[in-house]
């Protein structure tokens, strides 16, 4: 209409395909079936808590694990508005999917992006049959949101590298098989561009893993130490020195996707599981409106981002402001849970109980604006990004 | 706006100073109107134009801030009169969702059980109340009533100036009339039965043409706040390179993205009817109006004194906003609307729209 509206608040409306309907009525069956077989249990947060292998390796026999890599790598090729239904529909449930999380979403996009034939041959498929789960060494001591002054460095040897630094808040590097890990190759000069991705085996000598706690007693989150681990030439991934560039350019898958405002979905649907018991009144019922439409709305921005993607399009801007707006409603809707039915939050409590949901997701909720970008960063970009239009 | 380009020809606009002749300058057109800063004007969409289509225009007009009956006209009064079966006149439009009215037959069937009429020999009705806050109804050339006779639920027509007018208006200077009936006629050629969920549609339309129009002001707001923190200097630097003034330009840019998609979101909908269009509607109400405080509140904030004033056109924008999100109902009752439609086992179904 003008020329002079900002085009970031432009997103495409989105409208599904037959095809995602159909595959969204597969997925409720199949979880229909998890569900009976105790595996999907409707949990907050369930991408960076609910480890399940068996979980992982029965979503990957329907073909939707690294379903959006080619046929020829073993995966499904099928479209990223298709992933984005599977996804949607699988963190709504509150299903068991954070051990092929990182595979799915970042290292089997990455290596079919950057990695060299033989990485593709060797992981792809083994993606996408969810034998082969996948962390991420990015974050150190001092390098959280200031990412490109990672410490950790990678010396050349005969036959490859050797790697020595420690990562942190590694998520699964406990029960994951590989980390890709960022590090320095070149000390001097730019600092963006003395940086390189790494494919590391967890099991390789001189990898130690030691736990994290995160503030609920869970065991998610690791140092990741790197004593001098070799790595073979074969698993630099990408080119050496574009590590900054690869890792910046994935940033608009990971920060828009459903699980930047599902999180804490299944905590809702707890909330209105117990009201339905119940005559609720009109108050309760305005905040659950508000809550809804709030939940719509920003899922119909992150529909947006994602056809975007599927476009060939990099949304970078749109997609820190959906995980600005989705993450803080991710708090926001334990906030108004818990307003809304006064329960006592208690960790302790029969787990699956509203009262043992309401403090999972509580104690949780401190990390929803931080990862993937601190929020406060974020708005930053957002900013800048609509000045330059 | 900054202080180097102060609009000092930004006037108000009193409640009854809008030259309405100037609505139309041909029929599918709305002219400049004087009084406004919108500088084009903004096409009504044609009979054919998408519902889409026709949204889009709707936000255009709000983020205009187009002083004449646009939304009302556009995706309400002709949508509504063509599906009840009636031709659709030129100029413009507005609509009043009256269930409230006291509505007799004027010539009541001999059968008629009653003295209020269960039937009429024919459907000239006699009706009686008062049509509160119609838009625009000064200068509309018919207001299209929907409300409910002896028989169900009826659209008629009415001219406005049939009835005594009381004027008032919003915060943002927009007509909004009274319009008394006392037992007036409505001639039968003027009246059509309607279904029931043509009044929901009604309603429907009238809440997204509202939402839309929010949505407008909204990207209005942002466009005038991203030029005005990259223009004004305070200790030597863009007020845009603070980084206080960053956190709040990016929640205002967020809000009105929101805004903006649930609003899209309810094109496709509206088309298709029930349950979808009622939630979906539900929704971009809820929202738009629920996020017009915020918008308009970081707008001032980032607008600092000048914003306040006659001198910026921010207040087009925001007294529209504070205006628009009670009309068509405000966001607590249709989140009440919302929340009663959705249960612990359909609330994802209804957000996905997939049973």
């Amino acid at each position: 209409m003008s020329s002079s509206r900002p085009s970031p608040l432009v997103f495409p409306d989105v409208t599904l395909p037959e095809s995602a309907l159909l595959l969204r009525t597969e997925v409720r069956a199949f979880l229909d079936e998890e569900h009976a077989r105790g595996t999907v249990l409707g949990r907050p947060d369930s991408w960076l808590a609910g480890w399940d292998d068996g979980f992982s390796r029965r979503l990957a026999g329907r073909g939707w694990v690294g379903m959006a890599l080619p046929t020829e790598y073993g995966g499904a090729g099928r479209g990223f508005l298709e992933r984005y239904v599977v996804i949607e529909e699988l963190l709504a449930a509150g299903a068991p999917v954070s051990a092929h999380w990182v595979s799915d979403r970042q290292a089997g996009p990455s290596v079919l992006q950057h990695g060299s034939e033989e990485q593709r041959r060797f992981f792809l498929p083994r993606i996408a049959a969810g034998q082969c789960f996948f962390s991420i060494g990015m974050s150190e001591k001092s390098s959280g949101s200031d990412l490109a002054s990672v410490a950790a460095r990678a010396e050349r040897t005969a036959g490859g590298w050797r790697l020595t630094g420690t990562k942190m808040w590694t998520g699964g590097a406990h029960v994951n098989d590989y980390a890709i890990v960022l590090a320095r190759t070149d000390e001097t000069g730019d600092r963006h561009a003395g940086l390189s991705q790494f494919i590391v085996d967890l099991r390789a000598p001189g990898v130690r893993i030691e736990p994290i706690r995160l503030m609920s007693g869970e065991h998610r989150f690791n140092a990741l130490h790197l004593e001098g681990v070799d790595v073979p030439d074969g698993m630099l991934l990408g080119r050496q020195g574009d590590g900054w560039k690869q890792v910046t350019g994935e940033l608009a898958f990971e920060r828009s996707g459903p699980e930047r405002y599902l999180t804490t979905f299944p905590l809702l649907v707890s909330l209105l599981r117990e009201l339905g018991q119940r005559a609720a009144t009109a108050e309760q019922l305005r905040q659950v409106g508000i809550l809804t439409a709030r939940l719509h709305s920003v899922r119909r921005l992150s529909l947006g981002v994602a056809a975007a993607l599927d476009a060939g399009a990099s949304p970078d801007i749109q997609a820190a402001l959906v995980k600005d707006l989705g993450t803080r409603l991710e708090g926001a809707l334990v906030d108004t849970v818990r307003s809304i039915l006064p329960t006592p939050a208690d960790p302790h409590a029969t787990p699956g109980t509203h009262s043992e949901l309401l403090a999972f997701a509580l104690l949780h909720s401190p990390g929803y604006t931080l990862r993937g970008g601190t929020n406060e960063i974020l708005r930053g970009i957002i900013t800048r990004g609509l000045e330059q239009h | 706006m900054n202080t180097h380009t102060i609009h000092t020809d930004t006037p108000a606009i009193p409640a009854d100073d809008y030259d309405t002749t100037a609505f139309y300058a041909a029929p599918d057109t709305i002219a400049t109107v004087t009084h406004t800063t919108a500088p084009d004007a903004v096409p009504l969409p044609s009979p054919s134009a998408s519902t889409a289509d026709v949204l889009a225009a709707v936000r255009e007009a709000g983020r205009r801030a187009v002083p004449a009956p646009f939304a009302e006209t556009a995706l309400v009064a002709r949508p509504l009169l063509r599906r009840a079966g009636f031709p659709v006149p030129d100029g413009p439009l507005s609509y009043a969702i009256a269930p409230e009215l006291t509505i007799r037959y004027a010539h009541p069937a001999a059968s008629a059980v009653g003295s209020a009429g269960c039937s009429g020999e024919n459907d000239t009705l006699l009706v009686s109340g008062i049509l509160r806050r119609v838009p625009w109804a000064r200068t509309a050339t018919a207001v299209i009533v929907l409300a409910t006779a002896p028989s169900g639920p009826v659209l008629f027509t009415l001219a406005p100036d049939r009835a005594v007018l009381t004027p008032g208006g919003n915060l943002a200077g927009e007509p909004r009339d009274d319009l008394h009936l006392t037992a007036l006629e409505i001639p039968a050629s003027q009246v059509r039965r309607i279904p029931r969920h043509l009044l929901d549609e009604a309603g429907h339309r009238a809440a997204l043409a509202r939402a839309a129009l929010i949505a407008g002001a909204a990207e209005r707001c942002t466009e005038l706040t991203v030029a005005h923190t990259a223009a004004r200097t305070q200790f030597g630097r863009p007020l845009s390179r603070f980084q206080a003034v960053k956190q709040e330009q990016a929640r205002l840019i967020e809000e009105t993205a929101l805004v903006g998609a649930a609003v899209q979101a309810a094109a496709a909908p509206l088309d298709t009817g029930s349950p979808a269009a009622a939630f979906a509607v539900a929704a971009a109400k809820t929202q738009a109006s629920a996020s017009a405080a915020e918008i308009a509140r970081i707008a001032h904030q980032l607008h600092g004194a000048i914003g306040i004033t006659q001198l910026s056109p921010l207040h087009l924008a925001t007294t529209r906003l504070w205006s628009w999100r009670d009309e068509d109902g405000d966001e607590n009752s249709w989140a009440v609307r919302l929340a009663r439609s959705v249960t612990a086992t359909t609330l994802w179904p209804a957000l996905t729209a997939t049973p």
